[in-house]
């Protein structure tokens, strides 16, 4: 009931925040939701859209979810992100014409979680060892993330002739992901990120490490004295979490933009950590948030196209959103 | 009380989500294109140019348009361009013009996915390799004469003979403008002010993209500081921007005689008007109108279509796809010289891709007095010899 | 000055931390404050120094009531507090951070004015500092002379310091107490708070010691110790029963341990502890004692020495080791070292019995949960966390996630805080482990309590073990000496 009141109150200030910024910008509210409204939910195809965003959105939070319940800000998720796309692209560029296309998908799969995981775990093992905070360790691996990136589509993997923004040559046809006729998503992704989904819960209530990461998150010190193994978790959670950021990686390369791209992150593990935030760390809310957000990303694009107005207002909706969800919940711890 | 409170309020809330969308059904929709724009459609370049093209058809054929402005993964990140074009499409826009270069692959899979739906892509060339469907037109403007224009104007101003060339990407139709810019350039050098070959310095620049984007390109302001900094003292822009001309300007107000040429878009001068030689832009209105007429009246065809200036006047807003715009700091002696120089290239007997001519490695680009073809000049492979900068991307 | 402070009263939530005290600093004297910890010294000095408000109660400054919320006010009526740890700024020099300390000074004056002004004070201090060394090369005790010196430049009439001479060399002590004794004979007034009985009676002129938040003595000098102890700790009860003993096999062995942890350090202790033996550790906060029990447990590790566990060399082992070894540990702060706060209490029986089996299996957790709890008279629900239990239910939730037979139990105030029936019951429950072969140490600030159920008393006094002997062969009296530090005499 506790909860339910602090929904509400959440939803309730946000949304007359949100009306308040939009009457001083001069427009109606109205216009702006239902801009939002029919940009998600008018069509299927406008939805599929959603569902395009929300599936990375699900995946990449679902590993934030084991390194927040850890106590671990795993800020270099979006490097994490851009390796599984790298790793992706590697395979692609050099196992495209050596095996059939199902193989490689594969392949680049488990190369594009492996780079993930790899990349999160230096976080982990900076952070144990020359106990470095994973916040600072992960923004410069974000850095070098993003360099190499940029290096590889202007450098080695450039377009021949062309080096350019729009990133490397497109993979060939035949490896990206099969969509059916009028569908603008896999169904095998969507039902890849429920799995994803289904296991995170399962993982955390039913095993022991779900169990014994919260109990580390939650209190390291009496994780210590039960002799519970924190850096060994910490370096698991941060593996699995990279695991996941590569997998949606993976999503981006293969199925959103066919080729490594600069941006090929599109910020969806720092929307991704906002999520998992706003979810309080648990993961019940987990779906429904990403739906929220997605379907924000997705709408916004309504925004300069009816109402005239900057498509940045999807983001400031956001920000008021966790804003106030934090304000909300520490007003209420508090009291 | 609370339920009946809350409840009142979500169903105000979806009957006002409700609404509007009613009202909008009822209209008679006018044929509708869409536009995809890789810059803000107010950029005084190379979208504004689109933008003002496709309002100038829309005023005269009573079609409408709808644009989606920041078509680029920095700007709009995880936002595709087949997304785009579905959305556009719901909105019912039969035809589709996607204004970048960058959006090759995207408008590709979305004119597979849209086949009703027509698709012009500016600047590429998949009707040309057949690459793409049947759907799928390219349409650019032949901006080498604009170019060499911009070139042939700055050799005749500069005073130091350096000049520098402020270049987007690298890609063939980059390389074909900077060279158009130098060919241009080096006729006024040699053959009308008979100066030195070897005092003529022209450099080429590449920031990485069509504009600025903070971190991952180099900084065209900075970039530009440079090139006036070390004895440059007119700057010839390639990218989609402004900043060439905003430096010059304020270089002037430091005393520096130095000198800017836009690019892109017709009114780009205005911004500093002081400093500007003139600018080589595009008209995308003779374009536009064909590809639209062609489909309402449903005799579209695959067109790779690469459209020059109306040499009659090169500045005709309804026939010349391509025009320069002389500058108010355009002197009238070089003014008159380009009066001339564009006379002698309307009439055919100036041809500035005409051999000798070597590509930057030394091999020949055109043996003596061979002449280029189009496909030669569209796919520039290099920068020629003689100009100072990267021919590709390392 | 002449400072009176009139029936003080301070709440912190529901804890009564000053219950009317009443006492009068008088100019030119150095005066003590003596308790136990937790005794309401620090709290009273805060009020006076302007860091916490009081809840009631009348300050009085020579004779005129005044009121004031903040250190810096407190300074401009002429009362300045050195704390336990100087707050200055580590990254500048001495000089700077002497500069920046004085409010109320131009800090556009020219930098010499200031090095003159420090020179003056270390010549006439005695002190050694140089003004350019940077503060983090300091010791201790030069950050409190550097305190000393801005609080007498910033014109303090009135100076507090809390326990001065914890972590500083005898050396300096010295020169601190010289300098004290100097400053009082110039007029100002001194109010020395300390545990330490020594200090106290080495350099005060008279002494008020607080109990449990009260002031229950007022003695000037010259002191009997003897007359001090009982005012601190009050009169002491008769031992209550305890436990017949069967010597059996030596559990845990340290041999010259030195190790620190968070800032308590022990140096050099050899321990040992054989099944069925209950040692009680005695010792004031800080002493090392915390140390000593975390080190024996494998949550610090020795820098200095080994640690041998049924003669098996375990020193640098993880805890998990010692636990799996029959180890376990009770902390005294049981939501920040012992339980997890947000976690149910379901979750905490699943962690501390769950085994080592991928999947918990929760049916079983759960019927284990309700026997426990029953057990344990454990007041709450399978679900509810554990920081909204009680802190007797805290302390029971605590033993029942213990196994039925560890080998070595090591408690910290296992009774802290929990009325008289619940300690009964929990000294019942360790007593019969004991009895079954458990060796058990545990620490307390209750001497009452240590000498009624331990075998044997180890006592710890600035991080050595200081006293360790069988309980008929020591008295109540000789522990409380040894732990205020007047085991030398």
């Amino acid at each position: 009931m506790d909860r339910v009141r602090t929904i509400l109150t959440v939803v309730a200030i946000s949304t007359l925040t949100t009306c308040g910024a939009l009457l001083i910008v001069g427009t109606n509210p109205v216009d702006v939701f239902s801009a939002f409204f029919k940009g998600t939910f008018s069509s299927w195809r406008h939805f599929a859209h959603v569902i395009n965003v929300w599936i990375p959105l699900v995946i990449c939070s679902c590993g934030l979810l084991f390194t927040f319940s850890l106590g671990l800000w795993n800020i270099g998720v979006e490097g994490q992100i851009m390796l599984g796309a790298v790793g992706t692209a590697w395979v692609m560029r050099h196992l495209a014409d050596m095996t059939n296309p199902t193989v490689t998908l594969g392949i680049a799969f488990l190369m594009a979680c492996l780079l993930g995981a790899i990349w999160a775990t230096l976080s982990g093992i900076l952070k144990i060892k020359s106990n470095v905070h994973e916040i600072f360790s992960g923004l410069g691996l974000n850095f070098v993330a993003q360099a190499l990136v940029l290096w590889l589509i202007f450098g080695p993997w450039k377009r021949p002739g062309v080096a350019s923004m729009s990133g490397t040559r497109p993979f060939p046809a035949a490896v990206w992901f099969p969509v059916p006729e009028g569908w603008r998503f896999s169904p095998i992704a969507l039902v890849a990120a429920l799995l994803v989904m289904g296991i995170t819960a399962w993982i955390f209530i039913s095993t022991r490490w779900g169990l014994l990461i919260r109990a580390v998150g939650n209190n390291s010190r009496a994780a210590e004295v039960h002799g519970i193994s924190i850096n060994g978790n910490f370096l698991l959670a941060m593996a699995v979490a990279g695991f996941l950021a590569g997998m949606t990686g993976y999503y981006q390369a293969v199925f959103v933009y066919h080729r490594l791209i600069p941006a090929i992150s599109s910020n969806y593990g720092y929307l991704s950590l906002l999520v998992v935030m706003l979810a309080q760390y648990r993961w019940t809310p987990v779906p429904f948030i990403a739906l929220l957000f997605a379907m924000l990303h997705v709408g916004s694009i309504q925004l300069p196209l009816t109402l005239n107005l900057d498509s940045s207002l999807g983001g400031v909706i956001q920000g008021i959103l966790v804003l106030t969800t934090l304000g909300v919940v520490h007003f209420r711890r508090n009291s | 009380m609370k339920k009946l409170t809350s409840m009142i309020f979500l169903v105000g809330f979806f009957y006002a989500l409700l609404l509007p969308s009613e009202a909008i059904r009822a209209a008679e929709e006018p044929f509708t294109f869409g536009l995809l724009l890789v810059g803000p459609y107010n950029d005084h370049g190379w979208s504004q140019a689109h933008f003002e093209a496709a309002k100038a058809v829309e005023k005269e054929l009573g079609v409408r348009f709808l644009y989606i402005d920041k078509v680029n993964p920095a700007d709009r990140p995880g936002v595709t361009v087949p997304q785009l074009v579905d959305e556009l499409v719901s909105r019912g826009a039969k035809l589709i013009v996607a204004n970048s270069d960058d959006m090759k692959d995207g408008i590709r899979e979305a004119a597979r996915q849209h086949l009703k739906v027509y698709f012009v892509h500016i600047s590429g060339d998949d009707a040309l390799t057949g690459k793409g469907p049947e759907n799928l037109s390219n349409l650019m403007g032949r901006m080498e004469y604009g170019k060499m224009i911009a070139g042939f104007v700055a050799a005749m101003t500069s005073r130091t003979g350096k000049i520098g060339y402020l270049g987007p990407l690298i890609n063939d139709e980059t390389r074909r403008l900077a060279v158009s810019s130098y060919l241009g350039a080096r006729y006024a050098w040699e053959k009308v002010r008979k100066k030195n070959p070897k005092d003529l310095v022209f450099q080429v620049s590449w920031i990485g993209f069509w504009f600025n984007i903070p971190g991952v390109t180099a900084d065209p302001t900075q970039v530009t500081q440079n090139f006036f900094n070390s004895g440059f003292d007119v700057v010839i822009s390639g990218i989609d921007t402004t900043e060439a001309l905003t430096v010059a300007a304020q270089k002037r107000k430091q005393g520096q005689e130095v000198w800017a040429i836009p690019y892109d878009y017709r009114n780009a001068c205005n911004e500093a008007p002081e400093a500007c030689l003139g600018t080589p832009y595009f008209n995308w209105k003779p374009g536009y109108m064909h590809f639209i007429k062609a489909a309402q009246s449903g005799q579209w065809k695959r067109e790779w279509l690469w459209l020059g200036p109306d040499w009659t006047d090169i500045n005709d807003p309804d026939t010349s796809s391509v025009g320069f715009l002389p500058g108010p700091a355009m002197s009238p002696e070089v003014r008159a010289a380009m009066d001339d120089f564009i006379k002698q290239m309307a009439s055919g007997s100036l041809n500035l891709f005409t051999g000798p001519l070597y590509y930057q490695d030394g091999s020949v680009f055109l043996r003596k007095g061979e002449q280029a073809t189009d496909e030669q000049i569209w796919y520039m492979k290099q920068l020629l010899q003689g100009m100072i900068g990267p021919s590709s991307a390392k | 000055m002449n400072v009176i402070l009139r029936n003080i009263h301070k709440f912190y939530g529901p804890v009564h931390a000053n219950r009317g005290i009443s006492v009068t600093f008088r100019e030119g004297t150095i005066h003590g404050i003596l308790g136990e910890n937790g005794a309401g010294k620090s709290t009273l000095m805060k009020i006076l120094a302007g860091y916490t408000p009081r809840s009631d109660g009348q300050i009085l400054i020579n004779g005129a009531p005044v009121d004031y919320s903040s250190p810096g006010e407190a300074l401009k009526y002429g009362i300045g507090m050195l704390y336990q740890d100087p707050l200055d700024f580590p990254a500048l020099t001495a000089i700077e951070s002497f500069t920046i300390g004085l409010p109320e000074t131009p800090i556009c004056l020219p930098s010499k004015h200031f090095v003159k002004l420090f020179e003056e004070l270390t010549r006439r201090f005695h002190f050694s500092i140089r003004p350019e060394i940077p503060v983090e090369y300091l010791t201790v005790g030069e950050r409190q002379q550097l305190e000393i010196m801005r609080l007498v430049a910033a014109g303090a009439q009135f100076i507090i310091l809390d326990e001065p001479t914890t972590g500083i060399s005898i050396r300096q002590k010295e020169i601190l107490f010289d300098a004290l004794r100097q400053l009082a004979s110039s007029g100002r007034t001194i109010v020395l708070v300390s545990h330490k009985l020594e200090d106290v009676v080495n350099l005060c002129s008279e002494v008020y010691i607080l109990r449990q938040g009260k002031c229950v003595g007022h003695v000037a000098a010259p002191f009997s110790k003897a007359e001090l102890l009982e005012y601190m700790f009050g009169q002491i009860p008769p031992p209550v029963s305890r436990c017949i003993l069967e010597k059996g096999a030596t559990v845990l062995w340290m041999d010259r341990v030195s190790a620190s942890w968070k800032k308590t350090t022990m140096i050099r202790c050899s321990f040992r502890v054989r099944q069925g033996e209950i040692v009680g550790v005695a010792g004031l906060e800080g002493s090392g004692q915390e140390t000593f029990l975390r080190v024996a447990a494998g949550i610090a590790t020795p820098h200095e020495g080994d640690l041998y566990l049924d003669r098996e060399k375990v020193t640098g082992r993880k805890r998990s080791y010692f636990k799996n070894r029959g180890i376990y540990f009770v902390p005294n702060d049981r939501l920040a070292e012992g339980l997890f706060p947000d976690l149910s209490l379901m979750d905490h029986y699943a962690i501390a019995f769950g085994g080592s089996s991928w999947l918990i299996p929760w049916k079983t957790i759960e019927e284990l949960a309700r026997e426990r709890m029953e057990t344990f008279s454990i007041k709450g629900q399978v679900v509810s966390k554990a920081a909204g239990l009680s802190g007797g239910n805290q302390q029971r939730l605590l033993l029942s996630l213990l196994p039925a037979n560890p080998r070595l139990l090591l408690l910290e105030d296992p009774t802290r805080g929990l009325d008289v029936e619940s300690a009964t019951w929990i000294w019942k429950y360790l007593q019969n482990l004991a009895q079954k072969g458990t060796a058990i140490v545990f620490s307390s600030r209750d001497l009452d309590e240590v000498f009624a159920v331990s075998h044997r008393i180890t006592a710890f006094f600035e991080g050595r073990i200081a006293l360790d002997a069988e309980v008929n062969t020591t008295t109540v009296d000789e522990v409380q000496k040894t732990i205020a530090g007047l085991f030398r005499e």
